[in-house]
């Protein structure tokens, strides 16, 4: 007791001298070169007219680009990973959504078994659950296919976006809904006009970042399609396997900014920093 | 701080149990019971109560005392374990929350945080299938009702805490719902606006005729506001009657401490001494250790134990006894002024005792003067039920 009573009265805690703002500073940009670095090196190589990849730059070209649209297995290997993409955004949400709302809003047996399972794609290693899928597809025929790899991406993205909407709907008012349905709105009516709009920016979270890592994964595509139908990640991975030019610099560049482009286009429709 | 009730007459009012006027009822509430979970105690144990059309009625308790889930169920956003719900002579207790036709108003408002404050009312409208021009006219006759017309094209973010309350019964109004139901709608907000929104929705609710159903914790709110008042404490209305009765008259002694300050006598009642209004009778009793003084109370009670319920409004502190009065005399162990009233707490042997005066005249005792308490007959009230345990 007495002991709880010193620490109640230990003097306040003083802020460090001014050496600490400075070196503060200047870790945290340390830590963004780091970061950026590999990213910096991308950019300066895909204008390098050397023909191999290397660094330091020669000289600077845009033959790089200029091949992309041509290299049909980039465009190919796009066309794939967009479809793959769009299609597990849509399912995924279709029933993580669902899934959050059954977590959150009622109580059942098992409920937090559930939940936990939900949850464990994000703690089993990619591998070990591509190496699972690929035995459990083959035998049904989903190897190379679109469903194959759909299937493999929902089950990896379907932890975040149960993750982002139960977030939302924690901090959602539930009796906006009680009060919804008081004044005669149906279950589906409930949903649609008054949950939903509530859990939005946890929703579109989810979306974004389901879009995003089944757009960027390569493991799961590799082992399920990887020989038939093969998604732009694992084109670019075949593609250095083989041939170490800067073209894949450049289709770098270009999917970066594709991803700059959505995140300025989300910022604006409704505030990342909301979303996310 | 307690508001002391106007003094209307003492009318006598059905007691809970004797429901004979069914037909009459808005609202009758039957056996309803909440429990949990089996082998819980119940949360609500088989409550009776009717509430006649165009009444407010206030569910008044500590927390935990049943009053919430009640409402709740009387919603519909929570199934009763058994008994049933009645509304204008129809069973509704297995009809949906979204077809009783009911408006209701939240602790935290619940209002729509995406649609601004029209939209907000015009919900339960839109839900009814009300033509859009008729829509329109209906809520802006809502919003000038609860005098907040001009911010209709706001959104709900940007209201203050009172503004949200009012938006709120607007739209709860504006369906004409069979019942209103509040849920503690005055807790979050500020004392003062506390004070203007209790007249106000008094005000309101007498003006749309709304039989209402009005959960809270606070008596003063419920004195004031209330119809009737269902006193309430472990899942069990302990008193439903008028608040000058539950004030006055209290049936039990919970009731007697939860409503307003209260002294207590354990008295052994001697004999009856005359007649009093309202058909009770004036009773000799006798206080352990202090002696004979005069009480009121319900016929009958002559020979039995009971505890006598004073206000400390009603007990007058002075440093002299009155000629002819009975007193008892104590030590004034604190004296605490505020303004229009001065309070007194006066030891009498174990005992403590409180006596509050409206105005401080010459014979004001001061702490530590020996005092003399005195009361008029009709203000020392035995309580009707016997004592319970051992109770100081």
């Amino acid at each position: 007791m007495q002991q709880t009573l010193a620490v109640d009265e230990a003097p306040p805690f003083k802020p460090r001298r001014r050496i600490g703002r400075p070196a503060f500073g200047t870790l945290l940009f340390l830590l963004y070169i780091f970061l950026l670095a590999p990213l910096l090196i991308v950019f300066v190589i895909a204008f390098e007219s050397n023909q191999y990849l290397s660094f330091p730059p020669q000289g600077f070209t845009l033959k790089w680009f200029e091949m992309l649209p041509s290299e049909s297995i980039f465009v190919d290997g796009m066309k794939v990973t967009l479809v793959v993409a769009a299609s597990v955004t849509v399912i995924v949400l279709a029933i993580g959504v669902p899934a959050a709302l059954a977590l959150d809003r009622y109580e059942f047996k098992g409920k937090g078994a559930l939940h936990a399972f939900f949850l464990s794609p994000l703690l089993v290693p990619s591998i070990v659950l591509a190496l699972g899928l690929v035995l459990i597809l083959t035998p049904l025929g989903l190897t190379n296919t679109y469903e194959g790899i759909i299937i493999g991406h929902v089950a990896i993205t379907f932890p975040f976006v149960v993750r982002t909407t139960l977030m939302s709907l924690t901090t959602a008012d539930t009796s906006c809904e009680a009060a919804a349905r008081i004044l005669g709105a149906g279950a589906w009516t409930v949903f649609r006009r008054i949950t939903l709009p509530l859990i939005r920016s946890g929703v579109i979270a989810g979306g974004i970042i389901a879009f995003i890592v089944s757009f960027d994964e390569a493991v799961i595509s590799l082992f399920v399609a990887g020989s038939g139908l093969p998604t732009l990640p694992v084109q670019i991975f075949q593609y250095v396997s083989n041939s170490a030019d800067a073209a894949v610099a450049a289709l770098s560049v270009v999917l970066i900014l594709i991803s700059l482009g959505v995140v300025v286009v989300v910022e604006r429709v409704m505030g990342l920093r909301k979303a996310l | 701080m307690t508001v002391l009730p106007q003094l209307a007459p003492l009318r006598k009012v059905n007691p809970v149990n004797s429901a004979n006027t069914v037909g009459s009822s808005k609202l009758s509430i039957v056996d309803l019971t909440k429990r949990y979970a089996p082998g819980l105690e119940p949360a609500v144990d088989r409550l009776c109560m009717d509430v006649e059309e165009g009444h407010l009625v206030a569910l008044l308790g500590p927390s935990g005392c049943g009053k919430t889930t009640t409402l709740r169920m009387v919603a519909g956003l929570m199934d009763p374990t058994a008994g049933s719900i009645v509304v204008d002579g129809k069973d509704i207790t297995q009809t949906p929350v979204n077809k009783r036709g009911m408006g209701m108003v939240f602790q935290s408002y619940a209002l729509f945080p995406h649609m601004d404050v029209a939209q907000n009312v015009a919900f339960g409208l839109q839900m009814r299938k009300v033509p859009s021009g008729e829509q329109a006219k209906r809520v802006n006759a809502a919003l000038e009702m609860v005098k907040l017309a001009h911010l209709s094209k706001r959104k709900v973010r940007e209201l203050s805490g009172g503004q949200q309350q009012r938006i709120a019964l607007a739209r709860a109004l504006v369906v004409e719902p069979t019942l209103l139901l509040l849920d503690e709608p005055l807790s979050n907000l500020d004392a003062k606006l506390r004070e203007t929104m209790r007249s106000e929705i008094r005000s309101i609710q007498q003006r749309t005729k709304a039989t209402t159903l009005f959960v809270t914790h606070d008596q003063d709110e419920a004195l004031d506001m209330a119809d009737r008042i269902a006193v309430m404490n472990g899942g069990l209305i302990e008193q439903y009657d008028t608040p000058a009765m539950v004030y006055e008259r209290p049936t039990t002694r919970f009731v007697a401490d939860f409503i307003g300050q209260a002294n207590f006598l354990t008295a052994q009642v001697l004999s009856e001494n005359g007649q009093a209004a309202d058909g009770e009778r004036y009773y000799k009793v006798e206080v352990g250790g202090l002696g004979r003084y005069s009480a009121v109370g319900a016929p009958g009670l002559a020979g039995s134990s009971r505890e006598i319920v004073i206000r400390p409004h009603r007990l007058r502190a002075s440093l002299h006894p009155r000629p002819g009065d009975d007193a008892i005399a104590g030590t004034i162990e604190r004296v605490s002024y505020t303004g229009d009233t001065i309070a007194f707490a006066v030891r009498v042997g174990d005992r403590r005792l409180l006596a509050q005066s409206m105005t401080s005249s010459a014979d004001m005792p001061r702490t530590g003067d020996a005092a003399y308490l005195s009361w008029e007959a009709a203000d020392a009230f035995l309580l009707p039920g016997h004592i319970r345990g051992s109770g100081t």
